[in-house]
């Protein structure tokens, strides 16, 4: 049983590298697995010849005379079931160059420090299977940022927008003694601005957005977003509301939104960004016309 | 200019409009497309059917209002797209200056053509 | 060395082959309304003729007016008649993605936005072609 396994796949692989890639993903992971099994040897085989993930990662660093112009890489790392991008780059850097920069903490979509552009599409690589995409896979750093190195991107503007909406609490009262000594927020308001909150700072959103990339004033949807948590949260004050709101209808601020949608489809947590962004534009405009 | 201290912030009176104008020319300019292509064919157009139409007050009122609303949310279309793509700063003004001449123009000239085809002048 | 390097607009038209539904709607938009706004000045000064031909009874009767003269002149001509059918396209295509974007404002159906542009474009070239007849009549069709 175990040749019989083995043979169409190493004769396969040699005649039509092609033939490879008509396979699904999942059978080739099965014959892997299998013919691993079978002997340790085999294994070994796999793992040199075997799957590799082609992957071409962007390169800069303005202290390397050689790297001063921005140029693709490509590594070809050994492919195991369950691999993100995060892991491949990692590889690649622990195993074949390890000057390849870019920024990672977590590992599991917490932290927000791994958003690349991959594939032509802003994600956060730490949550992105390799197996899902097409080869070469093409990571860069996030568009429309300054590149400081490698996959390296400044991030200042977007926590300078971030910071310009006053993403803290700021209602100073507390509650009556009579009532709790805690701020308490009722369940239907917590599910209000629960998708709001789920915000890690990646910065995907606003990278992806066709706005920000020509009006830098404009706040982005991340700031906005982290605004809407705090604007729709019962416990600050109507006044504080009304402050928050007349920070966002600046003219770059949610006035800018087109409505592409770029940010809702790339946010890594899911968050309905843009649907925050027109709920804040209603808000702006009914709060205006009640003093007329 | 100076900061404008109003609770109502341009930014948002523009927005607004340009949805109401939205919705108002939806209406009208399929009326229009419908009246002049469907209704009557545009190369049967003559003086007299034009005048025919416009001197009745209803419609001609209509139509100055569907060139305001046009000539609004057209050109509040391409300053923002303008806006949108980082203009700033003095060249912003001269723009909003000059679509702001150019819309005026063209509904002054628009109404006077109007009156012209109602047989007002 | 606090050098870094800027990418310009790495997602401009260069690749456009993985844009989203709303950025093609938006590019849609945005383009037609230029469009649109272009063509409201073009008609105000074919209109204007108007200014020219009011008061002559005689030639509004006989339809010699400087007037009708223009506007039946434009009619005839076979590439006028083709424009008019992409301004009915453009004018369409911008009054049904602008209802969407109506909807999408009042935060209506937001998650069958990508849906409700393409039905906007499958809508528009139907009421497109279904119009060539009534506007191609007396120029060859």
């Amino acid at each position: 049983m175990s040749t019989q396994q083995q043979e169409p796949e190493t004769q396969e692989a040699p005649e039509d590298p092609e033939m490879k890639g008509a396979q699904s993903p999942q059978d080739r992971r099965l014959a892997e697995k299998e013919s691993g099994a079978i002997d340790e040897e085999s294994e070994k085989k796999a793992e040199l010849e075997g799957e590799t993930v082609h992957i071409k990662v962007f390169r800069y660093d303005p202290e390397v005379e050689g790297k001063q112009e921005p140029r693709f890489d490509d590594f070809h790392v050994p492919f195991e079931k369950g691999m993100t991008v995060l892991d491949a780059v990692i590889y690649a850097r622990d195993e074949y160059d390890s000057s390849l920069t870019f920024r990672h903490s977590c590992r599991q979509a917490v932290c927000g420090s791994d958003a690349f552009f991959i594939n032509g599409k802003q994600r956060l690589a730490c949550k992105t299977q390799l197996s899902e995409l097409e080869q070469p896979v093409r990571i860069e750093p996030l568009p429309h940022q300054e590149v400081v190195k490698d996959l390296v991107v400044d991030m200042g503007h977007f926590y300078d927008q971030m910071h310009a909406v006053e993403p803290y609490f700021q209602d100073e009262d507390t509650p009556e003694v009579s009532d709790l000594e805690e701020q308490h927020q009722s369940p239907e308001n917590r599910e209000k601005i629960k998708m709001s909150s789920r915000c890690i700072w990646c910065g995907a959103c606003m990278s992806s957005c066709n706005i920000a990339a020509g009006d830098n004033q404009y706040l982005g949807p991340a700031a906005i977003n982290k605004a809407y948590k705090f604007a729709m949260d019962d416990r600050e004050s109507e006044e504080i509301k009304e402050h928050r709101l007349r920070i966002l209808e600046q003219e770059h601020g949610v006035w800018r939104c087109q409505t592409q949608f770029s940010c809702t489809e790339v946010c890594p947590k899911d968050i309905p960004l843009t649907e925050h962004i027109q709920e804040l534009k209603r808000e702006a405009v009914k709060k205006n016309l009640k003093f007329w | 200019m100076a900061e404008r201290y109003s609770s109502f912030v341009p930014g948002g009176t523009a927005w607004l409009l340009q949805r109401i104008t939205a919705a108002f020319l939806v209406v009208v300019l399929a009326f229009h497309f419908f009246q002049l292509h469907f209704v009557n064919h545009a190369a049967d157009v003559t003086f007299q059917g034009t005048q025919a139409r416009m001197s009745n007050v209803g419609y001609f009122l209509t139509m100055v209002l569907f060139l305001i609303a046009g000539a609004f949310h057209g050109l509040n279309g391409v300053y923002n797209a303008l806006v949108n793509q980082g203009l700033d700063g003095t060249p912003k003004k001269v723009v909003l200056a000059v679509l702001t001449i150019a819309g005026v123009a063209l509904v002054v000239q628009g109404t006077y053509v109007a009156l012209a085809m109602a047989g007002w002048t | 060395m606090s050098q870094s390097y800027n990418r310009g607009l790495v997602e401009d038209f260069g690749r456009w082959k993985e844009f989203t539904a709303g950025m093609w709607a938006w590019i849609f938009h945005k383009f037609t309304g230029w469009m649109l706004i272009g063509y409201l000045f073009t008609h105000i000064a074919v209109l204007s003729t108007a200014i020219g031909a009011a008061g002559d009874t005689a030639a509004i009767q006989a339809e010699t007016d400087i007037y009708t003269t223009t506007i039946q002149g434009l009619e005839e001509l076979f590439i006028v008649r083709v424009l008019e059918v992409g301004l009915l396209a453009v004018a369409v295509f911008h009054i049904l993605n602008g209802l969407r974007l109506l909807m999408v404002d009042l935060g209506i159906g937001l998650e069958a936005q990508d849906k409700s542009f393409y039905a906007s474009l499958i809508l528009t070239g139907v009421i497109t072609v279904a119009s060539v007849p009534t506007f191609m009549k007396g120029v060859g069709f």
